[in-house]
């Protein structure tokens, strides 16, 4: 067709530089493919890295200090109110992030894989072209891996342009510390920016349009977060919904509709967490063939590939949850399937974790969905009161849960919520994926004192073994 | 509309393989319409839409293996008198394993006759979540490493039997499935190496060849053939019947079933004498048991009926003949003889035979050695009637003799056996009255 087609050609072109991108590339480098990633920001890392999960827990971080000086008082150690120099902590977060992306960078110069910073966006099935600062340029491909990942969601009626109306990435900036802040989703990402927001000395109101927050998650799971945040924050709006936001000098006035709920209230920031979209409207889809959905997912298969043989998608424009850990398994499968292994997304199951505090986990199926589905389950819940571990660092409210095949004993799910709950999750992720029992669980030993031993003591509940509490179950 | 097709109801066989796609992308579609062909150990079938629309994805590849209620494909369905509007549905991704809104509707299935068809409608609202294939999900007792070791060598880990704790399936377990398989002594595989380990001929240096390949059924059936030639001793006892009384019979019969549609052949005469004969004889309604210790007798009579089309020979297999009538029998063959020329016989009705018959009668010939259909002890083979001369005292009569011939597993069937059996049918052949005795 044409003469010139290409600047460059690449075995396997990644398309951003997100966790999921940098994973598939680096993954087909090290198995010997020639790779040319393609990241429209300066820096690689992606929405992860930059402005989501890695900034916030570096804020989150300080939000557990404050609170944690706070509480202390009570047992009789007094630090006094904080001094917030929210300069110093942007600086700090941005340290953060500026090693693990400098970081990504080396090794990518290791690994040869050429990083082209600019927009892509396909022109054939064959080609992508990058819009950069320094000109457009096109890179032909062998195989392509679209991770190209999703966006805040917007919310077009409300006044966007208003810097004072956020999305989470505005929020991360700190600009302003808002004396009463409203979060518009009682999302993951929703609660993680109040917890932070609320350290650094906001009035938090929280409006979510389903009945729970974090909604999917096991209502038991969340109590004990939701009620300690109501507390906390001024307002927890269930079941209600935001019509309208006017931007007015003196605060954005905000129009509710639910019920009990004030027909409006004005607040000096709003932030906007209501999801995530897909991108996959944004990349060119349509010329190189790849099937996008109304949503914006491009869907594939197990191994990763869109509907155009070549071309493999991961991570958020491949499908709900969106989550990091997600894209970074898949980002290997696909750079696997690549290189001519034999490999495919097997995983049973992905684990979710609000880094909020306390922190919710959950993994596998979650009790709702065991019952919607008729499964034939037992549950063992073990209250965090009963553990040594939660009462000594001055907390009572967690909660261990596990859900195992009634006829053959194995793990189905688990859920988590308290201290460092996120970090517990992930040995329920590896009874699961080595098809554990209640008795496997419980039969481990745990080191005590310690929080992970409430899975284990949940374990034991199945069993009917368990000591440390009085259970009315069998006794074996 | 947008519907998954799903691979009906085919019995209660597993992983058929995938091995012809006939519809691609795009294609407008016709309810009835071939989609795809499976296969299986058995046989060959082809898979029709249930509806009328066009193909959205096909979602299997050639090769593939698969279950009851797989995925085939999306397509998007006209929209059809009993189709109750919905909203536009999202076409959303591909989401193994999600129960989405499955509803039972009535459709045409693959089969004529009305039948259950699951249709996974797309939900509108949620986006797709992912997840992971239903059949993974807490079936096979496996860690990750040995799923995707699994995975590398092909193996369906659902077949597996775990050694370790509570049957954990271990590295080890997997490959001696693999090795297993390998070592099967007469898997079809093997057999047909040895057996086609002849030394190389160029026919060509003699004159001009051509090289066919032969149908899929050909190839299913000559390894099963091989195999039953190769596992069982068997023995031919020929026979004679006189069935100049039965034919006067069917042919009074014939036009009173004619103004029912049905064609009473000499077959439901032979299935009505046989299922007498295993009767009286019960070993030859049997099957050797495991390690040829015990024989598994079966107290029912299921005839397996050899038909030949045009792709090779296929047994259909009609159940509960003693429970049937000629002029049922009669319906019952000439529709399963019609579906397996259009090669639409579904598993299921090619199992559970306990005898078979294999008629050349409309072609001709005076005797053949049929071979046992394993894992039957036996099978009765018919030639072609004639008008032959039989001494009745004092003169030659001419009479319509059927010769038969039965072929039979002498490991459970002994000689005196086989004679009684073919004399005690050419004897109820001969007097159909005997059959109410």
């Amino acid at each position: 067709m044409e003469n010139k087609q290409s600047d460059l050609h690449a075995e396997v072109l990644v398309l951003g530089g997100g966790p999921g991108g940098y994973t598939a590339a680096f993954r087909a480098a090290d198995l010997g493919k020639q790779v040319t990633l393609i990241e429209r920001y300066p820096v690689l890392g992606g929405v992860c890295l930059n402005v989501g999960c890695i900034p916030s827990k570096a804020l989150l971080h300080l939000a557990r200090v404050i609170h944690e000086s706070e509480e202390v008082s009570e047992f009789g150690v007094e630090f006094g109110p904080p001094k917030l120099d929210t300069g110093k902590i942007v600086q700090w977060k941005e340290q953060v992030t500026g090693t693990l992306t400098k970081g990504l960078s080396g090794l990518a110069r290791q690994r040869k894989v050429k990083v082209v910073t600019g927009l892509g966006k396909f022109v054939s099935e064959r080609i992508l072209e990058v819009v950069g600062s320094e000109g457009t340029q096109r890179v032909s491909f062998d195989h392509a891996i679209i991770a190209a990942g999703s966006r805040a969601t917007k919310i077009v009626s409300f006044p966007n342009d208003d810097p004072r109306v956020m999305d989470s990435t505005d929020a991360l900036n700190l600009d302003e510390i808002p004396k009463r802040l409203l979060v518009i989703g009682g999302g993951i990402i929703g609660l993680e920016l109040a917890t932070v927001y609320h350290a650094l000395g906001s009035r938090i109101t929280i409006v979510e349009l389903m009945e729970q927050i974090i909604p999917g998650c096991d209502q038991d799971l969340v109590r004990p977060l939701y009620q300690r945040i109501r507390k906390q924050y001024e307002h927890i709006y269930l079941s209600t919904r935001v019509t309208e936001i006017k931007a007015l000098k003196n605060g954005l006035k905000v129009a509710f509709q639910g019920q009990g709920v004030p027909e409006s209230e004005t607040f000096d920031r709003v932030l906007v967490a209501v999801g995530r979209r897909p991108n996959g409207h944004l990349i060119g889809a349509d010329a190189a063939g790849i099937k996008v959905d109304e949503a914006g997912f491009i869907p594939v298969d197990d191994r990763q590939r869109s509907n155009v043989n070549h071309i493999y998608a991961i991570g958020d424009i491949v499908g709900n949850p969106m989550l990091a850990h997600k894209a970074t398994h898949e980002g290997k499968v696909a750079a696997e399937v690549i290189a001519g292994l034999p490999s495919a997304f097997q995983a049973l199951t992905i684990p979710s974790v609000a880094y909020t505090d306390p922190e919710v986990a959950w993994m596998g199926i979650s009790e709702q969905e065991a019952k919607e589905k008729g499964l034939e389950f037992e549950k063992a819940s073990f209250p965090w009161a009963a553990s040594g571990r939660s009462l000594s660092i001055g907390r009572n409210e967690g909660l261990t849960k596990i859900l195992c095949d009634k006829t053959t004993g194995r793990l189905l799910g688990a859920g988590m919520v308290g201290t460092n709950a996120g970090e517990l999750i992930a040995e329920a992720v590896l009874a699961l994926e080595m098809g554990a029992d209640a008795q496997d669980i419980g039969l481990t030993i745990h080191p005590h004192p310690t929080l992970s031993e409430t899975l284990g003591f949940a374990a034991e509940m199945i069993e009917g073994s368990i000591t440390d509490l009085i259970v009315k179950k069998r006794m074996n | 509309m947008e519907q998954t097709v799903l691979v009906p109801e085919i019995g209660d066989i597993e992983n058929v393989e995938v091995i012809e796609i006939l519809v691609g992308a795009g294609d407008a579609i016709k309810p009835e319409q071939s989609l795809i062909t499976l296969e299986s150990d058995k046989a060959t079938m082809e898979v029709p839409s249930p509806f009328a629309g066009t193909v959205d994805r096909v979602l299997v590849k050639i090769g593939d293996r698969v279950n009851e209620g797989s995925e085939i494909l999306r397509m998007k369905v006209s929209e059809t008198a009993e189709s109750s509007p919905r909203p536009p549905a999202d076409p959303g991704a591909p989401e193994p394993g999600r129960p989405a809104i499955e509803a039972v509707e009535d459709h045409q299935s693959w089969l004529g006759p009305p039948d259950e068809v699951h249709m996974v409608a797309e939900p509108s609202a949620p986006p797709p979540v992912l997840e992971l294939p239903s059949q993974h999900r807490q079936t096979a007792h496996a860690s990750p490493s040995i799923r995707r070791f699994a995975r590398e060598l092909g193996v369906d880990l659902t077949r597996v039997r775990g050694s370790g704790r509570k049957s954990r399936i271990l590295h080890d377990d997997v490959k001696h499935f693999v090795k297993a398989a390998f070592q099967k002594p007469r898997g079809d595989l093997l057999d047909l190496d040895r057996w086609s380990a002849q030394p190389e001929v160029d026919f060509s240096r003699f004159g001009d060849v051509e090289s066919r390949d032969l149908s899929r059924i050909k190839k299913l059936s000559a390894a099963h053939l091989h195999r039953c030639w190769l596992g069982i001793p068997h023995v031919t006892q020929h026979g004679d019947a006189d069935i100049t009384e039965l034919e006067e019979f069917r042919k009074s019969l014939k036009p009173e079933l004619e103004l029912q549609g049905i064609r009473l052949t000499l077959l439901p005469f032979l299935m009505k004498g046989v299922v007498a004969a295993l009767q009286r004889f019960p070993d030859f309604n049997a099957s050797l048991g495991p390690g040829g210790e015990a024989l598994i007798l079966k107290r029912y009579y299921h005839i397996g009926v050899a038909v030949d089309t045009r792709e090779g020979l296929v047994v259909p297999v009609v159940r509960n003949v003693d429970r049937k009538g000629l002029a049922e029998l009669a319906r019952e063959l000439s529709e399963l003889s019609a579906k397996a020329r259009d090669k639409k016989l579904k598993p299921d009705e090619m199992q559970g035979g306990s005898f078979s018959i294999s008629s050349l009668g409309g072609i001709g010939g005076n005797a053949f050695t049929p071979i046992i259909n394993q894992p039957e002890v036996a099978i009765l083979g018919v030639s072609r009637s004639g008008i032959r001369p039989v001494f009745r005292d004092p003169d030659f009569v001419p009479r319509l003799i059927l010769p038969l011939s039965l072929s039979y597993d002498h490991r459970v069937i002994d000689g005196a056996a086989a004679a009684r059996f073919i004399v005690f049918l050419a004897e109820i052949l001969g007097d159909l009255r005997r059959l109410l005795i």
